[in-house]
């Protein structure tokens, strides 16, 4: 009964489709509109720019997102010396390290709102980021991560396509000066990522990302499941933050700014 | 040529509005406030991360004071139609602008908050949406 109800709409459908009709210009249409969706086959090359997926918390300023886990002591007494210069901790005299132009690291750098370029050369698969016209490299000629790495700031990288539109990439060896975000969340040099780029359509990709470091956090720190959209008319630019230059703006208007507000007065 | 399909544009423009606001984030400004400040360009700064725009303002009692207004990246400003050329010294401009809390002559304009733009004395605008989404 429910078989036979089903094969009739089925079989309408079809028929439909075959008649000389639906031949004409409609089905080209979706033809094509089928054709401008669909992800092509192990393929994230282009430009990308994340979407959000809710209102950021305070915390989530370049951050992960998500729920952040219990932190261990060891990560707390770093957390607690940390002083940012954005978010809900900010205050004047902030000891974030992009404040001097310090590298951003990796993730911290993905959640910056710049746009991304995936490039994919035999053996890699390149991640080109706008600021500091970072690169990094993502090795995917089959070779295991390193059992000691040295710590690097955009960490030692290797991935391999699951199936035709998702590529799972594992990390480790990040240098432990970096911040998981603006708000100062700390890491160890133990940490390691997965994550999962999975194209969905040819415009969107959906990243989740899975922060395993049990030197800081009680347990795997999920991040907030983001959607990055390709941006086919933006270009990556040489967003080099110059110490210098970053210097001569703190002075200039950072601290003017800062002055009086949130740490005590000093006159 | 290729046309994106419809709510993407709306979808990137959503992006803009929301995502660069994470980045600034800074509590020195009253991103609640858009208050016009108006001036003479004595300088712009087109660096990275944060270029700036300097004027100097006349006050209610007609002292001139130097504002320094914090902006975007020349990335984002580029993608939003902006050269190292759009103002120059001299340049008569309004900024609507989100001024520090705490009084002091400077503030922010940029595409971490919207409504905040340049607007020149023969009423072209300089905003900061991205251009680059379609």
């Amino acid at each position: 009964m429910r078989i036979h109800s089903l094969i009739a709409p089925a079989t309408l459908a079809l028929i439909l489709l075959m008649s000389p009709g639906a031949s004409g210009q409609d089905s080209s249409k979706s033809a094509s509109a089928q054709e401008k969706t669909a992800a092509p086959r192990r393929d994230l090359s282009g430009v990308w720019g994340m979407l959000p997926s809710r209102e950021l918390s305070p915390d989530d300023k370049q951050s992960p997102g998500g729920e952040i886990p219990p932190m261990t002591a060891w990560a707390k007494a770093r957390y607690d010396l940390q002083k940012p210069g954005y978010g809900k901790r900010a205050a004047p005299g902030g000891n974030d390290p992009i404040l001097q132009c310090d590298p951003m690291g990796f993730p911290r750098i993905l959640y910056f709102p710049t746009p991304f370029e995936f490039m994919q050369v035999p053996g890699r698969v390149l991640q080109m980021f706008e600021r500091d016209h970072v690169v990094r490299e993502i090795w995917t000629d089959g070779r295991a991560l390193p059992d000691d790495p040295d710590p690097l700031w955009y960490g030692y990288s290797v991935g391999k396509w699951v199936d035709d539109t998702t590529f799972v990439v594992e990390s480790t060896g990040y240098d432990d000066r970096t911040w998981l975000g603006a708000a100062g969340f700390p890491h160890s040099e133990l940490m390691r990522l997965e994550e999962r780029w999975q194209r969905v359509d040819r415009d969107t990709i959906h990243f989740t990302l899975k922060i395993d470091d049990p030197m800081a956090y009680t347990k795997p720190w999920i991040a907030l499941a983001r959607d990055f959209k390709l941006r086919p008319r933006a270009e990556i630019r040489q967003g080099y933050c110059v110490a210098s230059e970053e210097q001569a703006f703190t002075k200039r208007i950072r601290e003017p700014g800062a002055m009086n507000t949130g740490a005590a007065p000093k006159k | 040529m290729k046309k994106l399909a419809g709510p993407l544009p709306l979808l990137a423009l959503m992006f803009f509005a929301s995502a660069l606001f994470a980045h600034h984030g800074n509590s020195a400004y009253d991103e609640t406030a858009r208050v016009p400040i108006q001036g003479t360009v004595t300088e712009f700064i087109w660096v990275n991360p944060h270029s700036q725009i300097y004027l100097d303002v006349k006050d209610s009692s007609g002292k001139v004071v130097n504002w320094g207004v914090e902006t975007n990246s020349p990335g984002i400003l580029g993608r939003a139609g902006w050269t190292r050329r759009s103002l120059k010294a001299g340049d008569k401009i309004t900024i609507i602008v989100c001024p520090a809390k705490n009084g002091q002559p400077v503030a922010y304009a940029g595409s971490g908050d919207p409504g905040t733009k340049v607007v020149f004395a023969d009423g072209r605008e300089l905003d900061f949406t991205d251009k680059s989404t379609k």
